[in-house]
Formats: C-alpha cells, sequence, structure tokens
C-alpha cells in the first residue's frame, strides 16, 4: 500500500473507532457537567452494557436493536441505583472524594459481572461481512454500522438538550443548581436523570465496543483511559467537546501505529490528557 | 392577615454563625421596600431566608397567611416569590430565550404570554434573544434576571443589589425598571448599597444594623433623616 492511502486508512479507522469512544466520552461529560464529578464506573457500565447485549443477542437470540435498548436501559438503571448507595452520601466531601470512590465502585461492579458471567471472552451473535473497497480505503461493513450508531444516539442526545424542556433544564442545572432550583427545577431529580442518561449511553457504548471487538469484564476499563482523555480534551463537562475530543483521540491513536509499536497505542490517552492540560485546559473548543 | 410577614428571625449559614439575630419586616401588596444597612447587617442574608436558600433558626415567615419558612427555594417560587440574585442569576450557556423559558418553568401554561410581555418591555432582550446569557452586559444581565423573575407573574420580588457594580446609566434603567414592575402590582424587596436612589423609588425602608432591625418608616421621610444621611451620604 502507498504511504498516502495508508494515512488515510488510518484515519478512516480512527474516526470508526473515535466514535465509539464518543459514545461513553459524552456519557462522561454529562454527567460531570450536571453534577461536578468524574464518574470512573463509566468504565463497569460499558462492560455492563456489553453484557447485557451478550444475554440479549447471544443467549436469547433477539436483535442487535433491542439489544442496545436494554443495555441502556440497564447500564442506566445500575448506574442510577450504585451512584445513590456508593457516591451521593460521599458527594458533600468533595468531587476527588467521589472520584476515587467512583474507582472503587468501579472494581466492585465489574468483579460482580466476573462473577456472573467469569472471565472467558464472550462474543455477539453477529454475521461477518467482507470489507467494502472504497478508493483503496478498507471498511469494514461492521464499523460502518457501529459509526452509524454511535452518530444516531449523539443526534438523539444532542436533540433532547437542545430542543426538550427536560434538556434544558439539564444544561441549566449544569449552569447554576442554585438558580435552577428557584426557578422551579429540582437539581437532585435532574442529577439522577443525568446519570441514567449517562450511564445507559455507556451502557450503548458497551454495545458499540462488543460489536466491534469482545467481551470480557475488563473491556471498558481498558479503554476509560482514552474517554477520559477525550472529555479532557473536549473540555469536561462539554458534550459536544467531547464528540470532537473522542474523534482525535481515535485518529490519533491510529496514527500512532505509523511511529509506534501497537503496545504504546494506549500511551496516546495520556499524551492527550497532557497536550490538553497544557495548551487547552478549558477544551479545544474553548468554553467551559 | 400580612402580604409578607417576616418576624423574629434568627438565621446564618453554620452551627454557630448567626448573621440575622432578631429581624422583623413586612411588606404590603404593590409596595416598594428597600433594605439597607452596613455590610455584614444582614440584608442579603434576610432574603435568602425569605427565599428558602437559607433556614432560619427560629422566627417566622409566612406569605399570605401561610408560613414558607425552611421550604425549598423551588417550593416559595411556586407561592409567587421570586428570589433574584445578587451575581449568578442567569444560565450564561443557555440563549436569553432559554433562559426565560426555564425563568417561566413553574408557569408553562402562561409562557406566551408572559414572554410578549417580556420582550414587550425589554425589546433590547428580544432583539438578541438567540444569543447565550453570558454575551450580555453587566445591566442586561441585571435585566434579564429581573425578565426570568418576572416569567412567572410574581407576586413579590426580591432583589438582591440589582445596581451593584452597573455603570450610572445602567442603574437608572434598572430603577426604572423597578418602578415600572411595581406598576404592574408586583411588590419588590430590595437590597441596595445605593441607599438615597433606592429610597427615592422605594414607599418603605428598614435599615439593619449588626443582624437586627436599627430604623424602618416610610422612604420619603428617611431619606431626609439627618442620622441616615450621615451614616449613608457621609454628610456632616
Amino acid at each position: 500500500m502507498e504511504p498516502v492511502n495508508d494515512i488515510a486508512q488510518l484515519v478512516v479507522n480512527g474516526l470508526m473507532s473515535g466514535a465509539i469512544l464518543a459514545v461513553p466520552a459524552i456519557a462522561f461529560s454529562l454527567i460531570f457537567a450536571v453534577l461536578q464529578v468524574s464518574n470512573f464506573s463509566v468504565a463497569a457500565h460499558i462492560a455492563l452494557g456489553a453484557y447485557a447485549a451478550y444475554v440479549v443477542n447471544t443467549v436469547l437470540g433477539l436483535p442487535i436493536v433491542a439489544a442496545v435498548a436494554i443495555a441502556f436501559v440497564a447500564a442506566g438503571v445500575v448506574g442510577v441505583a450504585s451512584d445513590h448507595l456508593a457516591l451521593k452520601p460521599l458527594r458533600r466531601h468533595g468531587p476527588i472524594t467521589v472520584a476515587i470512590a467512583s474507582m472503587a465502585l468501579n472494581l466492585v461492579l465489574e468483579n460482580m459481572l466476573r462473577f456472573g458471567f467469569g472471565n472467558t471472552v464472550q462474543a455477539l451473535n453477529i454475521p461477518v461481512y467482507r470489507d467494502w473497497v472504497l478508493g483503496g480505503l478498507h471498511i469494514a461493513p461492521q464499523q460502518f454500522y457501529n459509526f452509524l450508531i454511535a452518530a444516531a444516539v449523539m443526534v438523539a442526545l444532542f436533540c433532547l438538550l437542545a430542543f426538550t424542556s427536560i434538556g434544558k433544564a439539564m444544561r441549566a442545572v449544569a449552569d447554576n443548581p442554585v438558580l435552577a432550583d428557584i426557578k422551579g427545577i429540582d437539581p437532585e431529580f435532574i442529577s439522577r436523570l443525568a446519570v441514567f442518561i449517562g450511564m445507559g449511553l455507556a451502557g450503548i457504548g458497551g454495545v458499540l465496543i462488543a460489536l466491534d471487538a469482545a467481551i470480557e469484564p475488563t473491556v471498558g476499563f481498558r479503554v476509560i483511559l482514552p474517554i477520559f482523555a477525550a472529555a479532557v480534551l473536549g473540555g469536561l463537562g462539554n458534550v459536544a467537546g467531547a464528540v470532537a475530543g473522542a474523534l482525535l483521540v481515535g485518529v490519533a491513536e491510529e496514527l500512532s501505529l505509523l511511529v509506534l509499536p501497537v503496545a504504546y497505542r494506549s500511551a496516546i490517552g495520556f499524551f492527550a490528557i497532557i497536550i490538553a492540560l497544557l495548551f487547552f485546559p478549558r477544551g479545544i473548543l474553548g468554553k467551559r | 392577615m400580612s402580604f409578607l410577614r417576616v418576624e423574629d428571625v434568627v438565621a446564618g449559614y453554620g452551627a454557630h454563625d448567626e448573621i440575622l439575630k432578631q429581624v422583623g419586616i413586612s411588606v404590603e401588596p404593590g409596595e416598594i421596600v428597600s433594605i439597607l444597612g452596613p455590610n455584614g447587617a444582614g440584608k442579603s442574608t434576610l432574603l435568602k431566608t425569605i427565599a428558602g436558600l437559607v433556614a432560619p433558626r427560629s422566627g417566622t415567615v409566612e406569605f399570605i397567611g401561610g408560613s414558607i419558612a425552611g421550604l425549598r427555594p423551588r417550593e416559595v417560587s411556586r407561592r409567587g416569590v421570586v428570589f433574584v440574585p445578587q451575581e449568578n442569576n442567569i444560565f450564561p450557556s443557555l440563549t436569553i430565550e432559554e433562559n426565560l423559558e426555564i425563568g417561566g418553568h413553574l408557569a408553562k401554561a402562561e409562557y406566551r404570554e408572559h414572554l410578549a410581555k417580556v420582550y414587550d418591555r425589554m425589546p433590547d432582550l428580544a432583539a438578541r434573544r438567540r444569543l447565550p446569557g453570558g454575551a450580555l452586559s453587566g445591566g442586561q444581565r441585571q435585566l434579564l434576571a429581573m425578565a426570568m423573575a418576572l416569567m412567572v407573574g410574581p407576586r413579590l420580588m426580591l432583589l438582591d443589589e440589582p445596581t451593584a457594580g452597573l455603570s450610572p446609566t445602567a442603574a437608572d434603567d434598572l430603577f426604572g425598571m423597578v418602578s415600572a414592575i411595581r406598576h404592574d402590582g408586583v411588590a419588590i424587596a430590595m437590597v441596595e448599597q445605593n441607599a438615597l436612589r433606592s429610597l427615592m423609588v422605594s414607599d418603605r425602608a428598614y435599615i439593619l444594623v449588626d443582624g437586627r432591625n436599627a430604623r424602618s418608616g416610610a422612604a420619603r421621610e428617611l431619606a431626609q433623616d439627618a442620622d441616615i444621611r450621615r451614616i449613608f451620604l457621609g454628610e456632616a
């Protein structure tokens, strides 16, 4: 393959994998925007979504659309319950305490999945397609479908935030919870809703990763660094920024293959966080 | 039965922190009442206690005969008593129209009607309705904050230092708006640094010192009072 095409192929691959990262990255950012805390248990909710899809699709034989819907609800419900039990009581001790507790919560949830499903790698029951070849670029149809699902989920979230009254209420609480309370919005209800939607999206992210690769308990933990990097790069709490950050991290990870051994791919996330903190402390979109 | 009645209120932020030691005020329908006093007298805390942002430790806070002491801020707003904070009183990342929509969250049925009235009164906001609130100047921000409060069709507005940090012209506009809002039958209780200007638009005033009532009376008389002029205007 000629080098130019090589780079184009890596960029395409990066956009595909970045779109998958974008879904949990906006989840992370949405929760941060409304609750002002980093919730690293997004990782376990990714795994939970992946296993929900495994049960619905591989075990029960239902289609992927059903798996996406059920993964959203299951991860959302577990997200609200675990936040209520483990994180909410710690909120008054500050965001760092909650962030650390969320890592502990992540271990607990991950090991519950391990207890239930074992360490064996599982897979979804999906057909294998031959790659499409467009102008010398290879695109795996499944990756393209994943890209479409990710795009549809993001459009749905943006419409919710921009056009619905509950979405505007969420943005209001993210801006100023005290003022929102004065205006008649219950910030606690909105926080629970943000956690439900956020963790539900993490669950959908889990389905997308499961469609792309395999399912095991650390499936979310393995991508939490690039997800966090994407959210930081986009400006924590900036949902649109998280999408841009995820696409950038995805492309950067792929392009790194040109100069670095594949084992160093995960260093890109760290590198992106350092770049963001040094040069774009408020995110590449520059707001919030 | 009074409209707003606050009696013997004790309140503060921490367990041992007593900012209001014993304060009482009342506001009658359609009145403008100023709450004045030196820094740290507890003026803002008094408004926050009425608004539900600070829970009174003891005392009475009643609105039209019902106790509102210790209610959540949104429950106080629902009764028609709307607090406009001094700072952070708009949603900067929401557009002006979205700010007004959130402002009218408790009166969704009358949204169109209230919005038309607000835009009619504040055409500058109408012209900028697609801009984010954060893009407004200080004076326009205060107007937007008051417009948001108007979106619920309030009976009593609590304004915390509405002219703080504004240019003299912007402050004039704001006092004009306060008079216009009262003209529509909305009662106003406001805390102000600009004592003389505030007394000129008010019917009555209370002066708080160190968490207690010091003076009260008709605004016109207080504005002429030698003691008051000495304290607030530095006259000999």
